[in-house]
């Protein structure tokens, strides 16, 4: 009789005390989850919009009669097929500064934190120039630059992806 | 012999009871103590991520006022009013009075630095505009991580043939004091 009441009350503790630690432990792993410092982003929207804005400003080695044209120019002069005063073409020109501004800006690459990127313009909601690079994820950040010009309106996408 | 049993079992049996309520309390204690850390951290989780986002606007509102201040910003010298853009021929006069504008902005360390294309000369009256860093404030305390955003940097530029405006890539850094 003693050892019958003795043993359930034992198989009784056993059993609470299981209950207790699964519990603890399915907590503790959710703590540990949640104690966890936030990831730090690496790249920010806001980043990515002021790049279009400054890279919009960049003066690039395109001349025309009467000044050197920043990449927005550029973009228009692009879309019109215009040659450069040494006799490059636009399109290339800014092909390479978009490129290079791009690569040094967000270290683009292996071993890099941001995989790749993806900069195109459209021309009255018309895809007019594409340049990619690297792989494209789903986890990035993304900024649109709208400007018109000559009746015209333009908007500069740009994607990086982390 | 006889008499003795009854005693031993009821006291083997107030044993067993006490020693069960010892590990229900202990147990419930140390349910309540996680489940408490758990809201806890769940609050606190909350509280560093508002901390983070708020640190994050404060960084880019404070770059994008110092970017557009009129120490810095280009205003109409280059053609139209630009944002993000700074006017490299102000900044060189600034860093030749660093000190007196020190306390103005409120942080330790303000730098402009050249991306494309990249150079890491540091700028003076004597090498400039041919260099790429340029330090507005720089006090020697400890600092946070930097802020950072990408601006303009533009100055005028001449050829044989015109005066033209050029501007090219920088990053904006500022950086606060630690005072933890």
């Amino acid at each position: 009789m003693i050892k019958d009441i003795k043993k359930r009350g034992q198989e009784e503790i056993v059993g609470f005390v299981v209950i207790v630690v699964i519990v603890s432990v399915i907590l503790l792993v959710l703590l540990s989850f949640l104690i966890r410092n936030p990831s730090e982003e690496i790249v920010n929207n806001y980043e990515v919009e002021s790049f279009i804005q400054s890279a919009l400003q960049y003066t690039s080695e395109c001349e025309d009669s009467t000044e050197f044209l920043a990449v927005q120019d550029l973009i228009i002069a692009c879309s019109e097929k215009t040659i450069c005063l040494d006799d490059k073409d636009s399109c290339n020109v800014l092909n390479e500064t978009i490129k290079g501004l791009i690569t040094k800006a967000w270290n683009v690459g292996e071993g890099s934190a941001v995989r790749g990127y993806k900069f195109s313009v459209s021309e009255d909601e018309v895809g007019t120039l594409l340049i990619k690079e690297g792989n494209e994820t789903s986890n990035y950040k993304g900024a649109v630059q709208p400007f018109a010009r000559r009746g015209k309106e333009y908007e500069v996408f740009l994607n990086i992806y982390e | 012999m006889v008499a003795r049993t009854p005693n031993r079992f009821n006291s083997k049996k107030g044993q067993l009871k006490i020693q069960q309520m010892a590990f229900m309390l202990i147990a419930i204690f140390l349910l309540f103590i996680l489940a408490g850390m758990f809201f806890l951290s769940i609050n606190l989780y909350n509280v560093r991520k508002t901390a983070v986002n708020l640190e994050e606007q404060n960084s880019m509102l404070l770059v994008s006022k110092l970017a557009n201040s009129p120490e810095f910003s280009c205003g109409n010298s280059f053609g139209t009013s630009r944002l993000n853009c700074i006017d490299f021929d102000k900044l060189i006069v600034l860093e030749d009075k660093k000190e007196e504008y020190a306390e103005l902005w409120g942080v330790a360390k303000i730098e402009i630095r050249k991306i494309f294309p990249r150079d890491d000369t540091i700028c003076s009256y004597e090498n400039y505009p041919d260099c790429g860093v340029i330090k507005i404030v720089d006090k020697k305390v400890n600092t946070l991580p930097a802020s950072s955003n990408f601006v303009s940097l533009c100055r005028k530029e001449a050829n044989e043939r015109m005066i033209y405006d050029k501007c090219e890539l920088a990053l904006l850094m500022i950086s606060s004091e630690d005072k933890t």
